[in-house]
């Protein structure tokens, strides 16, 4: 027997309710009275009942519209791609036993399980495949995120309404066989594969009840779980379903997910022993957390940049390099990490996160001292024009969204006012208005973040090639482009990498934007739910997960 | 009365058509729209979710059918939560708001009722001004200090009861939320009654009654309860329609399904159709209850003719 001390939560009232201000985390915690602790066993829990928060009610449980990360959750639970995730975030066999492509990476053959069934007991074919890729790409069906699937040959062009959905480059060979012709290369296919949009569906329940296949009462899916019960914004239950093809590996018989939007809530829920793994919790209550509850509070890289956009087709930026790197040299990013944002997340200095075989290309600056580097920006600040007398002056434009980034913020603007001398004002406005006024290139500065996709440099490289959607800045470089599509082209990983470092580097060159943080995941995790791992895309599937036998004492 | 109330219901028509068309230009008028998102998605891709949801249409067309659905008690799909109605999101949340909101009211009714008479009765008194400071506190702390710290003490600390969630409205579930919504509606209720019985109480008829040689008791439950109610019914109108639509507080301190909680996200949202259902539903619960109140009048009053 083991025993792991969980601290008490008398700790701080005040941080509960409120929430805590940025506290220095080299202090030391407060002396705390004696604690209630769990006893955790060694043997399974007689009753396998894992209870998990979720940040905010999923806006649709249909693999092929769901767009947020609580769907993504509930839905690695409901349903399984040809691939799926491992324990440790890695690709793995789900639906397709094994695969082979051709010598060009273009084409893929996937080799279906023959005990591969939906939840009612049909046997699930290459054709239910078919089916549901079309269906994804077809405009009609309306999901966001269709252009997920571009890597499929004529994924695009249908779903810009040039082609029809048969011109999809996926074919059922026979019931178990399924050819996947692709546009390019792509090395990270099968990590492509196991996210929600290119999960199957199955056809006759959406064929008879329309938007209404989800319910519980309706919806057949292929996962290690079945939907049993959806209390909007409140609770989603989940049962272990006997026809999944390893359903004997499957140890949790009931998921809870329970929806609390405010995430103290969550560290309640936790702390009441509702809860036995918390989605997230609120950054600023780190210290006081990781002095309490000690080990079970997790966190690890999320594969995201936090960053600042400059609007590159307006002044003051535009056609204007020096004030550009001014701006980024100038920022403190260490004990800004350190202090503002607790330790959680790593300062960044290139545009992708860390990614295992990927060398970031971190820039010379970033190596130099802090006078150095103040100089530096100092001098580029006044070659780009800038004075004492002639500041630059500018507001930053945040969301509302994140309540912390604001102090982060103010602590960035405080640095380039001491560092250059720049004049330069946070304004928070709503999430919708910022996303609006982003799109219509209105702002010149502003909060800016990226989440890949999938674990590979292409998903970040997308957001600053010329006209990209996302490309909030309007950024154009043809050589970035050009070393982006070199890559897009280049089935050679290794190879791969080296152009997108490349790339990178043409972005630092560029001063293209102000890199910040590295993201993390935030858990809160029972010490005695086994059976997952921290990894950079932060899908940690119900279907490994086990409980401990264990008393709180 | 029967004719009086069906001209009031009629009269609510007007009113409520008032509060669709604001409502709507009001959320139209805001920047962004339901479905921007911060990834962007493909123009053709777009095009056809707008168009599945009307949105492509011009302004006129857009408000008229959302009228004619109205009009059949149809509130439209929710943008934010694809697949589902609003009628469904208020028909899933409604009775969890009801259950508590009833709760807590008939609990604030009860104990601040109580405290206030008695308060009145003693005026002067140790008890008096014990109860009244407690009132005071009970009206100016917020509910979102009162609800974590019921948590703490209850649920984290002490483990007696749930720290959230619903289950079907379950005992052990409510009593919290209850509580935490009937604190400062009983402080307001105790505040309340004392200030209308100490007035009651200095009235004529009462002195009447005293001169008469009545016993204390028979004077506040014969005479002196009734006429003590006016203030507290015009209070309770607008309280329980306000109580019925949910508390955005208490619902997502204790993570509840209700639907106070879905108003906030869903105007951050640009949920359309879910913002002007939920104000629509709120306008209606407050003509509905404000008519009831005027109707209690008449019963409690005898001097109140309705016509």
């Amino acid at each position: 027997m083991t025993a792991l001390r969980a601290r008490a939560p008398w700790a701080s009232l005040a941080c509960l309710i409120a929430g805590c201000s940025s506290v220095d985390p080299s202090t030391t915690p407060p002396k705390l009275p004696p604690a209630p602790s769990i006893t955790v066993g060694t043997g399974l829990a007689g009753e396998q009942i894992l209870s998990r928060g979720l940040d905010d009610t999923p806006r649709s449980l249909d693999p092929q519209l769901s767009t947020d990360v609580p769907g993504q959750r509930l839905l690695d639970d409901l349903f399984e791609g040809l691939t799926t995730v491992d324990i440790a975030g890695k690709p793995a066999p789900g639906v397709a036993s094994s695969w082979d492509s051709s010598a060009d990476g273009k084409t893929w053959v996937f080799h279906l399980r023959r005990d591969a069934r939906w939840s009612n007991g049909a046997p699930l074919t290459a054709g239910d495949f078919v089916y549901s890729w079309r269906r994804v790409v077809d405009p009609k069906t309306g999901a966001e995120y269709a252009q997920g699937m571009a890597a499929i040959d004529n994924a695009l062009a249908i779903a810009l309404g040039q082609k029809p959905t048969d011109a999809l480059g996926v074919e059922a060979l026979d019931e178990h066989t399924l050819k996947v012709r692709l546009s390019g290369p792509t090395p990270y296919l099968l990590d492509l594969l196991s996210q929600q949009y290119a999960y199957p569906v199955y056809q006759p329940v959406i064929a008879r009840y329309g938007d209404d296949w989800v319910r519980p009462e309706h919806i057949v899916s292929n996962g290690p779980f079945v939907l049993r019960e959806n209390v909007l914004s409140s609770r989603i239950t989940l049962e272990k379903n006997a026809n999944y093809w390893d359903a004997a590996h499957v140890r949790v018989q009931r998921v809870i997910y329970y929806i609390a939007s405010d995430r103290s809530v969550q560290v309640s829920r936790f702390m009441a022993g509702d809860v036995d793994w918390t989605d997230s919790f609120p950054s600023n209550q780190y210290p006081w957390l990781k002095s309490v509850l000690g080990d079970q509070v997790v966190n690890s890289p999320y594969f995201g940049t936090y960053m600042l956009g400059m609007n590159f087709t307006r002044p003051p930026f535009k056609d204007n390099l020096p004030l550009r790197q001014a701006l980024v040299l100038a920022i403190d990013r260490e004990p800004l990490a350190r202090y503002m944002r607790l330790g959680i997340y790593q300062p960044a200095y290139t545009f992708v996160p860390p990614l295992e075989g990927y060398q970031q290309p971190r820039p010379d600056w970033a190596g130099l001292s802090d006078a150095a580097r103040h100089a530096l920006a100092r001098k580029l600040y006044a070659q780009a024009g800038y004075s004492e007398r002639h500041p630059l002056r500018l507001d930053l434009e945040s969301s509302r969204q994140d309540p912390d980034a604001r102090h982060y913020y103010e602590a960035v603007a405080e640095g380039w006012r001491s560092v250059l001398g720049a004049d330069v004002h946070v304004y928070e406005r709503e999430f919708k208005v910022l996303l609006q006024e982003l799109q219509l290139h209105k702002l010149l500065l502003f909060h800016d973040a990226w989440i890949g996709d999938y674990p590979d440099p292409y998903t970040f490289m997308q957001v600053y090639y010329t006209g990209d959607g996302n490309n909030h800045g309007g950024y154009s470089n043809p050589q970035f482009d050009r070393l982006v599509d070199a890559a897009g082209q280049e089935p050679d990983n290794v190879k791969r990498y080296r152009l997108f470092e490349q790339a990178e580097r043409v972005l630092d060159d560029d001063a293209a934007f102000i890199p910040l943080y590295f993201y993390a995941t935030r858990h809160l995790v029972k010490p005695y739910v086994r059976g997952w791992q921290s990894n950079i895309m932060d899908r940690n599937l119900s279907r490994y997960m086990y409980l401990l036998e264990h008393q709180r004492r | 009365m029967l004719r009086y109330t069906v001209r009031r219901l009629l009269g609510a028509i007007p009113t409520l058509l008032v509060i669709v068309t604001l409502a709507f230009l009001l959320l139209h008028a805001a920047p962004g729209g339901p479905f921007d998102a911060a990834k962007r998605m493909l123009p053709e891709i777009q095009k056809s979710i707008e168009a599945k949801y009307h949105l492509d249409e011009p302004l006129w067309r857009q408000y008229l059918r959302y009228l004619g659905d109205l009009a059949r008690g149809d509130l439209g799909p929710s943008f934010q939560y694809r697949g589902t109605s609003v009628n469904e999101i208020i028909a899933q949340g409604l009775p969890v708001d009801a259950t508590i909101g009833l709760t807590a009211i008939t609990l604030a009714l009860v104990v601040g009722g109580a405290v206030g008479v008695n308060a009145a009765l003693r005026r002067g008194s140790r008890w008096d001004y014990g109860s009244m400071a407690f009132a005071v506190a009970g009206i100016s702390t917020p509910v979102f200090v009162v609800a974590p710290l019921m948590i703490l003490i209850f649920a984290v600390t002490l483990h007696w009861l749930p720290a959230g969630d619903w289950v079907g409205g379950s005992p052990s579930h409510l009593v919290l939320p209850a509580i935490a919504l009937a604190l400062p509606y009983v402080a307001y209720i105790a505040r309340l009654m004392r200030g209308s019985t100490i007035e009651v109480l200095n009235s004529p008829f009462i002195r009447t009654a005293r001169a008469k040689g009545l016993p204390l008791r028979l004077i506040v439950w014969r005479h002196a309860l009734r006429p003590t109610l006016t203030p507290l019914v015009s209070f309770l109108g607008p309280a329980i329609a306000g109580l019925l639509t949910g508390s955005i507080v208490v619902e997502s301190v204790f993570g509840l399904p209700g639907i106070g909680r879905h108003f906030i996200t869903a105007a951050l949202n640009r949920d359309y159709t879910l913002v002007i259902g939920i104000t629509v539903l709120y306008g209606a619960l407050i003509i509905l209850f404000n008519l009831l109140a005027d109707l209690c009048y008449a019963w409690i009053d005898p001097r109140v003719r309705l016509r």
